[in-house]
């Protein structure tokens, strides 16, 4: 992980010349980059600092951080703020849990492993459109299938509208998510699982360790690199929710995501520079949280490599 | 919303322009001018707007020839196609095609909107929702029909054509319109003469219930105006003023949410569009649906098929029944390179005999008033004359370039009230506010 660097006291002119060679070489490259990433962050940030009306379409007056202070200083975004954290942190947290578990499983040795490993990655390979459909179908009051088995044996929910009121909107919209990239979690994990060497826990049986110490002193704390890594993806993902919400309530009952907000200024109402100032907003979100991420648990990632060395 | 603020950004560049602050007036202009530059690449100088649009020539229709691209959202029916080569056929100097540029109603609109900013020639006619008219015509994106409407005017319901109209022109020709209806089971509930003995028939027995569309979407906001509009309230005036601040807006906002209170509608509606509507309605469990004209065809496919009628869309208790109107009209762009042949085409679609065909082969609501007493037309479609009845008395929705966001405003207020989110006053009052700062945004 660590990048060694050469103090310049130490560089003769051969290090140079190879320095200005590798420059070349991957300027190529670094223009290209430039042009895919920089060039459209930068237009939207030039976006955001403007004001396009539907009146003036095409005209922009600029008007500095006019659509951020605009934007901050809304219920919406900051209603919008909190639920998608609170989804973030459900559904995240779920998936760590049920992925290990499921890692767990897949890693042990039985007949058919390796057709239950595809099976099991089913959900994840569907598009999250359709999966939500489906999931907005099975919670239909009255004739959905999860509502319908729950009247029909008498439980509790069966006469709930699940997509009518914030809490049980919230879990639906938790669970689809949770169905469908638990697999994904998992995948990572299992392949965390798989580095740690069969001699480790050799050692730890000949010591006489119990399945649940070995499991709590040496997978986890082993494991620690992949889970980490498996929950930065996801909450970079959950951040940016947008198709879950907007399939199953868009928006409705306090469950609209920023994106969901952006996409609403941008698209139906052709508002450019507040909706770009939101994407801003939502894209600085995620970037915030994922930097605290890598800077405080992404050092455990660092130890454990070192250890493993 | 909150977030659209009319900001005054000419003001603060003003005020830079002290001696003091020669810098940040280079700046300032150094970075307008940039802005200018990038919104040149983008599309170019100021719109035309809608006062210098120009207009579409009545007479041209008859010596057109060439080719006419049609373009808008993916023809499940049947129906653009099917015109576009009927026109072919009968007029033999132009070609028509249909080009789909859109999967849904939102996607066909971006597409729509994508092209006419950026002057593409691609399409002479586009398929136009009727809510879209005054945002592209305020735009300078249409040619303006007036003398094509008015020339056709007397084959025309009037209002479809009011569905065109934007500061007092016409920019566009409807093509086949829509109107809500209720389908009522006659077996078990009277015929809907107003929503108060509707919804009180509905409250009697729990298979009497009323489905509507209450989900958090533009559905809500035609649900809610239909109910608005028969009770003699309105969304904006006819100079454009906000007049949602009223005591009929009130009453049917308490009206439909002591309906759900009451069980005369199940809370289910609040997770409703037009297809779950229709599904639960067809498991036999309600009295009363609110759905559009092509339910029909479904519903007779079902075993209700013998037990349901259809009606028009009931009045409010001592009022006058007054709906909202869909449909879909046709625009020629301001950049078609063939106008007269896209007035051929207007001239075919909207002629009484081609009318005939769009309720018989495509089940879709005519334009033309004499296609509904047709015989040949009552046979395939036997609700003919309640259409009429709720397509005559239909009113459209709110005429402004950001309909867009007063729909919004509409829909997520009301469904705040009617999930019980927030009260009725506090609803009102959003309303209005959203609706006016949508309006300022303009």
């Amino acid at each position: 992980m660590a990048i060694k660097t050469i103090p310049p006291s130490r560089t003769s002119g051969r290090d140079r010349a190879e320095r200005k060679l590798a420059f070349r070489m991957t300027a190529p490259s670094l223009v290209i980059m430039a042009l895919v990433a920089a060039v459209p962050i930068g237009y939207a940030i030039w976006l955001s600092l403007n004001q396009y009306s539907v009146r003036t379409a095409g005209l922009s007056r600029f008007v500095g951080l006019d659509n951020y202070i605009a934007a901050l200083t809304s219920n919406e975004w900051w209603a919008a703020f909190g639920q998608t954290f609170l989804f973030a942190g459900l559904s995240v947290s779920l998936e760590l849990i049920l992925g290990t578990a499921m890692a767990l499983l897949l890693n042990l040795a039985f007949k058919g492993r390796s057709v239950l490993r595809t099976v099991v990655l089913l959900p994840y390979a569907i598009i999250t459109v359709v999966s939500a459909i489906t999931w907005q179908t099975m919670f239909q009051p009255n004739m959905g299938l999860v509502t319908n088995v729950l009247s029909t044996l008498g439980l509790p929910g069966g006469d709930v509208v699940w997509l009518g009121e914030h809490g049980y909107a919230m879990a639906v919209i938790v669970m689809a998510d949770v169905w469908k990239t638990t697999p994904f979690a998992a995948l990572i994990i299992l392949a965390g699982l798989q580095v740690i060497s069969a001699e480790t826990y050799e050692a730890a049986e000949l010591d006489g360790a119990s399945k649940w110490q070995t499991f709590v002193n040496i997978t986890l704390p082993l494991l620690r690199p992949a889970i980490v890594l498996a929950a930065i993806f996801r909450t970079m993902d959950a951040l940016r929710v947008f198709d879950l919400p907007f399939v199953l309530t868009r928006g409705a009952n306090g469950t609209e995501s920023m994106s969901m907000l952006a996409y609403t200024q941008l698209r139906e109402n052709r508002l450019v520079g507040e909706g770009s100032a939101l994407s801003i907003l939502t894209f600085l979100t995620v970037m915030v949280v994922s930097v605290i991420y890598v800077r405080f648990a992404g050092g455990n990632i660092r130890d454990v490599a070192k250890e493993e060395q | 919303m909150d977030l659209n603020r009319p900001a005054s950004p000419l003001q603060s560049q003003n005020n830079a322009a002290t001696p003091r602050n020669r810098k940040g007036l280079a700046a300032a202009t150094a970075i307008a001018a940039a802005a200018l530059i990038l919104s040149a690449c983008g599309g170019g100088a100021a719109p035309q707007g809608a006062e210098q649009a120009a207009a579409a020539d009545p007479a041209s229709g008859a010596n057109a020839s060439g080719a006419v691209n049609i373009c808008g959202v993916k023809d499940a029916s049947g129906i653009y196609k099917g015109t576009a080569e009927a026109f072919t056929k009968a007029n033999g100097k132009v070609t028509a095609k249909y080009t789909e540029i859109g999967a849904t109603t939102d996607e066909a609109r971006t597409q729509i909107v994508q092209r006419l900013e950026g002057k593409s020639t691609e399409c002479d006619l586009f398929v136009t929702d009727v809510i879209w008219t005054s945002e592209f015509a305020s735009q300078g994106w249409l040619l303006d029909q007036t003398k094509l409407v008015e020339a056709n005017k007397d084959r025309l319901i009037p209002s479809t054509v009011e569905t065109t109209k934007y500061q007092d022109k016409y920019w566009g020709s409807p093509f086949f319109t829509n109107a809500g209806l209720i389908y009522y089971q006659k077996d078990k509930v009277a015929k809907p003469e107003s929503w108060q003995q509707l919804y009180a028939e509905a409250a009697k027995a729990p298979g009497n219930g009323y489905v509507y569309q209450g989900k958090q979407y533009e559905g809500l906001t035609v649900n809610f105006l239909e109910m608005l509009y028969s009770a003699g309230g309105e969304v904006l005036n006819e100079q454009g003023d906000v007049k949602i601040d009223s005591k009929e807006t009130r009453d049917v906002l308490n009206f439909m949410s002591d309906g759900l209170k009451s069980g005369s509608a199940d809370r289910a509606v609040l997770t409703y569009n037009e297809d779950p509507a229709r599904l639960a309605y067809e498991s036999g469990d309600f009295g009363y649906q609110r759905n559009w004209p092509h339910v029909y065809r479904l519903l007779n496919a079902t075993p209700l098929a013998s037990s349901f009628a259809v009606a028009p869309l009931p009045a409010w208790e001592g009022g006058k029944a007054s709906g909202v109107l869909g449909g879909w009209n046709l625009a020629i762009s301001a950049h078609s390179t063939n106008q007269a042949g896209a007035v051929a085409f207007i001239d075919f679609a909207t002629t009484p005999d081609w009318q005939k065909h769009v309720a018989m082969d495509y089940s879709q609501a005519p334009v033309n008033e004499a296609a509904y007493s047709d015989p040949a037309v009552l046979q395939k479609m036997p609700f003919a004359t309640e259409l009429l009845a709720s397509v005559k008395g239909a009113k459209p929705r709110p005429i402004s370039p950001v309909y867009p966001q007063i729909s919004q405003a509409i829909y997520k207020n009301v469904y705040a009230v009617l999930s019980g989110t927030a009260s009725m006053e506090e609803a009102v009052q959003k309303m209005a506010e959203e609706i006016t700062t949508a309006k300022a945004s303009f």
